[in-house]
């Protein structure tokens, strides 16, 4: 049988890592938290190479971070938030950095593991943004009219509101960070297994029989894919923050 | 192929734990982790960068004043020499005008005045000329006179002689026409 040499791992061998310190215990380090704080390390490296460098012409590094840091501030926080979002600039800045370090390890040779295909990774930067916008609204709205702003729409007629106050509560406080948290994890995981699906399809050919290179088409996807999956590293990271950085604003705002 | 999906499906499922939930240890660190970012991010690595862009920020909207003001300053200079050339100009061919104009006006003053030098000039010639001819004619008279009286009375004393009165005639005349 042509294609008995593949030999697909089973998932939980390309997702769940053996614990490498303080195995046992909560604090269990594996490979996802290596890779977190890896994200951490390598953010504020970048910024403290860039921010001491300081030329007056950026160039490198320094061009990359700010470039970036550019693009966060205008398209992001300025666009979404306005000029009174401005403080949030390095909270956004700093999720921004964290998820796509943490989602472009999945392309990294030999770590090739997106922290975020874990629920461990968006999960609770979701929360913290779900924590992060009800606290802004209780602190800048007052709590009774943050949740009547946030839960009634205005100008619906009283009956109606027996249907969409639940919609409203179900949307605003339970959808929104389940979704941010599933989005982000989705991709990643999907990209996680899309990857290791062409890789494996590659390897069993060339290893089954040097004939079968004139099938090239897993390894151009296994190549295509992981462009793609630069960008979609990027792609997640920006939504996920821009989604954040609207949360933020509307209930900085009165949201209706 | 589909009992190797199966296999992998069935490792998958017989798996230690299930690859949706997080593991304890990984919410743990990955909190940590962000945690600390934020932290030394807001505190100590984005202020520099935030400074150094803003600086940027300034220095070149300053530049670009300071480029637009000068562009102002030469465009007024530029304006101001093309006045001072267009004056210029203007005064040079002023000049010129009244250089003409003084020009053909002392010609005419000249040509008038040598016409008039030359009127006065043979007015005054026609003047000597009338005076010498009457001077002249008035001379030519007196000389006449005497010497038709000087003829006559040679005739008188040889009226005998036809002959030589003709030749006394003669004599006359060739004296008068020389």
């Amino acid at each position: 049988m042509l294609f008995a040499a593949i030999n697909f791992p089973p998932i939980s061998d390309v997702l769940n890592w053996r614990s490498i310190l303080f195995g046992g215990t909560p604090f269990a380090l594996n490979k996802v938290g290596l890779i977190t704080l890896a994200a951490t390390v390598i953010t504020l490296l970048l910024f403290f190479y860039a921010g001491h460098q300081g030329k007056l012409v950026p160039r490198g590094v320094q061009n990359f971070v700010e470039s970036i840091v550019d693009f966060i501030h205008n398209s992001i926080v300025v666009d979404v938030m306005g000029p009174e979002g401005l403080p949030w600039a390095p909270y956004l800045i700093g999720l921004f950095f964290f998820i796509f370090i943490c989602n472009v390890f999945e392309v990294i040779p030999f770590i090739q593991m997106p922290a975020t295909a874990r629920m461990s990774v968006p999960a609770p930067l979701a929360l913290m943004v779900w924590v992060t916008f009800i606290a802004v609204g209780i602190k800048s709205q007052g709590f009774g009219h943050y949740f009547k702003n946030a839960i009634i729409p205005p100008g619906v007629p009283g009956p109606l509101l027996v249907l969409l106050v639940p919609l409203e509560i179900l949307s605003n406080f339970i959808v929104r960070p389940f979704a941010l948290a599933v989005r982000l994890f989705g991709n990643l995981l999907a990209g996680h297994l899309l990857l290791l699906t062409f890789a494996v399809l590659s390897e069993a050919m060339f290893v089954k029989s040097i004939g079968l290179v004139v099938l090239p088409l897993p390894f151009a996807m296994l190549t295509a894919l992981t462009g793609y999956e630069i960008f979609v590293s990027a792609l997640q990271a920006f939504i996920f923050t821009i989604l954040s950085a609207l949360y933020i604003s509307e209930a900085m705002k009165a949201a209706h | 192929m589909s009992t190797v999906l199966f296999a992998a499906a069935a490792a998958s499922s017989s798996g230690s734990s299930n690859p949706i939930l997080p593991a304890t240890g990984e919410i743990i660190w990955s909190v940590l982790s962000f945690g600390l970012l934020l932290v030394l991010l807001g505190k100590w690595a984005y202020p520099p960068v935030k400074k150094m862009m803003a600086d940027r920020a300034d220095k070149i909207r300053g530049d670009l004043d300071a480029a637009e003001l000068a562009k102002a300053e030469a465009q007024r200079t530029l304006e101001e020499y093309r006045e001072q050339l267009a004056q210029a100009r203007r005064d040079a061919t002023h000049i010129l005008d009244e250089a003409r104009q003084t020009a053909e006006a002392l010609r005419v003053d000249l040509l008038a005045k040598a016409e008039e030098d030359a009127a006065t000039i043979r007015v005054r010639n026609e003047e000597a000329l009338r005076i010498e001819r009457q001077r002249v004619i008035a001379e030519l008279r007196a000389e006449v006179g005497s010497l038709a009286l000087e003829l006559a009375e040679k005739i008188i004393d040889a009226e005998v002689d036809r002959a030589a009165s003709q030749a006394l005639i003669d004599s006359f005349i060739s004296e008068i026409g020389s």
